[in-house]
């Protein structure tokens, strides 16, 4: 049961840092970023790139953040602010389109093959009865951090303030003396961030290779729908409900259903398990697990 | 004051909603424009305000180009004041915050006491001054977002349909304030008005739009007397 929860509880924050990334900016643009999960993995090669070239890890971690939050925001004032201007539609088809470039550019440049970042081997430990390993831990640490920051930002700062306020009514905002251009792209800024520290954290305990973004496309999405989109953190939320899912779809022993001892299902279906939520939240609450107008971002 | 002349615009590519519109509006003087649904009044204050951007003509504001300077910077530069027709307020948050968002470059004090001011002023507000803007009724809303225009303390002030929605008590009071804050504040107001007949009861200069030109000007108290009036009143062509 402990080991239950923490699997889920990792897993969780993993979707948690790219879905709240997602619904963050969805409050301010009004367009789910698809190419939001291939910045993940831009991140994770960034910076095992930068680790490569002998940088320490904890330096890596955050330049890799920062830079791929400044290619978030240069794809925006390119890419997205142009398109936008003819709808919301063409700006998610554009970001579906920039997220195949760069899964081609990713695949040019590193090929098939999974990568690591260089860490020392940690052997397991036991925590109440689960096992855990330091990287477990420490990727915990950092996106715990991060969501806090994160959190903080939004409720404690004047950027914060504006970027409520901007989500809220746009126009309002302007006419309140906001600069909401600039504010936007603070938020896609962070966005770039969060996403990168996702995909690096997933890189910590596993591995990273090109079509990392493809596989969590679909929990991310899930994630920040059943959190309500635009509603940064009932994302978070969302993406607990989602791992839980999948953390039983894949730990569960089906062997007693079937007359068997032990019968579990194959990782693949853990996909399965976010996509049958997601229809369901989508046919029941589109409006995901907190109807009332919370505080959205 | 606002000098506009020569204004043609509209949106996207889309069609000029706003064919060759000049007009004026000074400081201490506030100026109605009316007209029939959907003849260009808000796009005018749109235009205005830097929301629109003009496709041909001038916009000066205290005798400076302004048509290209987006809204933010007007609200800070020029002290422009907006309240929008639809979507006044923030919904989602409380009265007080939405009368904070008014008032983020001021003085802690100079804040405090515009805000009990407001609250004094509008017992409806500081009655629900905890409750979430979504919560509050059409009208209440219509106060809450000119109460949150005039917290930034404006020198030009642009309202569009303030006493939509309102009862014909509260819309005496929300006109009756209006002309106080023009003459207390020296205050620049363009307004766009359906009540045609309590605006211009306030207001000093009118401009009646038709089919995004302006079809009439003439000054409020000299309009109130007009045959022509009986038509306007009721949105009809001022021309017809
Ligand atoms: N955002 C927009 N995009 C495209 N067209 C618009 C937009 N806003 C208004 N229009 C068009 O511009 C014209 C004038 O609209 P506007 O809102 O200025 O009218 P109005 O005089 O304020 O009307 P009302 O009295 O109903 O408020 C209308 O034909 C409308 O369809
Ligand atoms: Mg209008």
């Amino acid at each position: 049961m402990i080991q239950f929860l923490f699997d889920t509880v990792i897993r969780a924050l993993d979707l948690a840092l790219i879905a709240v990334a997602l619904s963050g900016v969805y409050s301010l643009i009004k367009f789910p970023n698809v190419a939001l999960v291939q910045y993940s993995v831009t991140g994770a090669f960034l910076g095992m790139l930068l680790q490569q070239a002998g940088l320490p890890l904890l330096v890596a971690l955050p330049l890799s953040a920062a830079l791929v939050g400044l290619l978030a925001m240069l794809f925006n004032v390119l890419l997205f602010e142009r398109l936008l201007e003819e709808g919301s539609a063409i700006a998610l088809i554009g970001s579906l389109a920039l997220s195949m470039i760069l899964s081609a550019v990713f695949l040019l440049a590193f090929g098939p093959a999974a990568y690591r970042f260089d860490l020392p081997v940690a052997p397991a430990m036991r925590f109440m009865g689960a096992r855990v390993t330091v990287h477990q831990l420490s990727t915990l640490a950092i996106t715990l951090v991060s969501l806090g920051g994160f959190a903080a930002i939004l409720f404690f700062t004047r950027l914060g303030r504006e970027m409520r306020a901007t989500a809220t009514n746009c126009v309002l905002a302007a006419a309140s003396g906001i600069g909401t251009r600039g504010v936007i792209n603070a938020t896609v800024f962070i966005s770039g961030v969060l996403a990168a520290l996702g995909g690096m954290t997933l890189a910590m305990r596993g591995s990273v290779s090109i079509d990392l973004g493809t596989q969590m496309l679909l929990p991310v999405f899930a994630a920040a729908i059943l959190g309500g989109l635009g509603n940064a953190l009932g994302a978070i939320a969302g993406a607990l409900v989602i791992s839980a899912a999948e953390t039983f779809v894949t730990n569960t022993n089906f062997g007693p259903l079937f007359g068997q001892d032990f019968l579990f299902a194959p990782a693949s279906y853990a996909q399965t398990a976010s996509f049958a939520l997601l229809v369901l939240f989508l046919l029941f609450r589109p409006a995901g697990l907190f109807t009332s107008e919370v505080n959205r971002v | 004051m606002i000098e506009a002349s020569n204004i043609r615009a509209g949106y996207g590519d889309g069609p000029d909603i706003l064919q060759d519109i000049s007009m004026t509006a000074s400081a201490r003087e506030i100026v109605t424009i009316l007209g029939p649904n959907g003849c260009g009044k808000s796009t005018l204050l749109k235009t205005v305000a830097g929301f629109v951007r003009p496709r041909g003509g001038a916009i000066r504001i205290n005798g400076e180009g302004a048509e290209t300077v987006p809204i933010h910077e007007k609200v800070r530069h020029y002290g422009v004041g907006y309240v929008p027709q639809t979507d006044n307020v923030f919904r989602t948050m409380t009265v007080t915050e939405n009368l904070l968002m008014g008032a983020r470059d001021l003085s802690r004090d100079t804040r405090n006491e515009r805000f009990e001011a407001l609250m004094t002023q509008y017992p409806t507000l500081a009655n629900k001054r905890r409750r979430k803007a979504s919560a509050l009724s059409g009208g209440e809303r219509q106060i809450l977002s000119l109460a949150r225009a005039l917290m930034a303390g404006p020198r030009i002030l642009l309202l569009d349909e303030p006493s939509a929605g309102l009862s014909p008590a509260m819309m005496h009071d929300v006109f009756e304030a209006i002309g106080r804050i023009r003459d207390a504040q020296d205050m620049c107001i363009l307004m766009v008005e359906q009540n045609a007949y309590e605006a211009l009861s306030i207001s000093d200069r009118a401009y009646v739009l038709s089919l995004g030109k302006v079809a009439l000007t003439a000054r409020s108290a000299d309009l109130l007397n007009d045959p022509a009036m009986e038509r306007l009143y009721l949105g009809g062509d001022p021309d017809a």
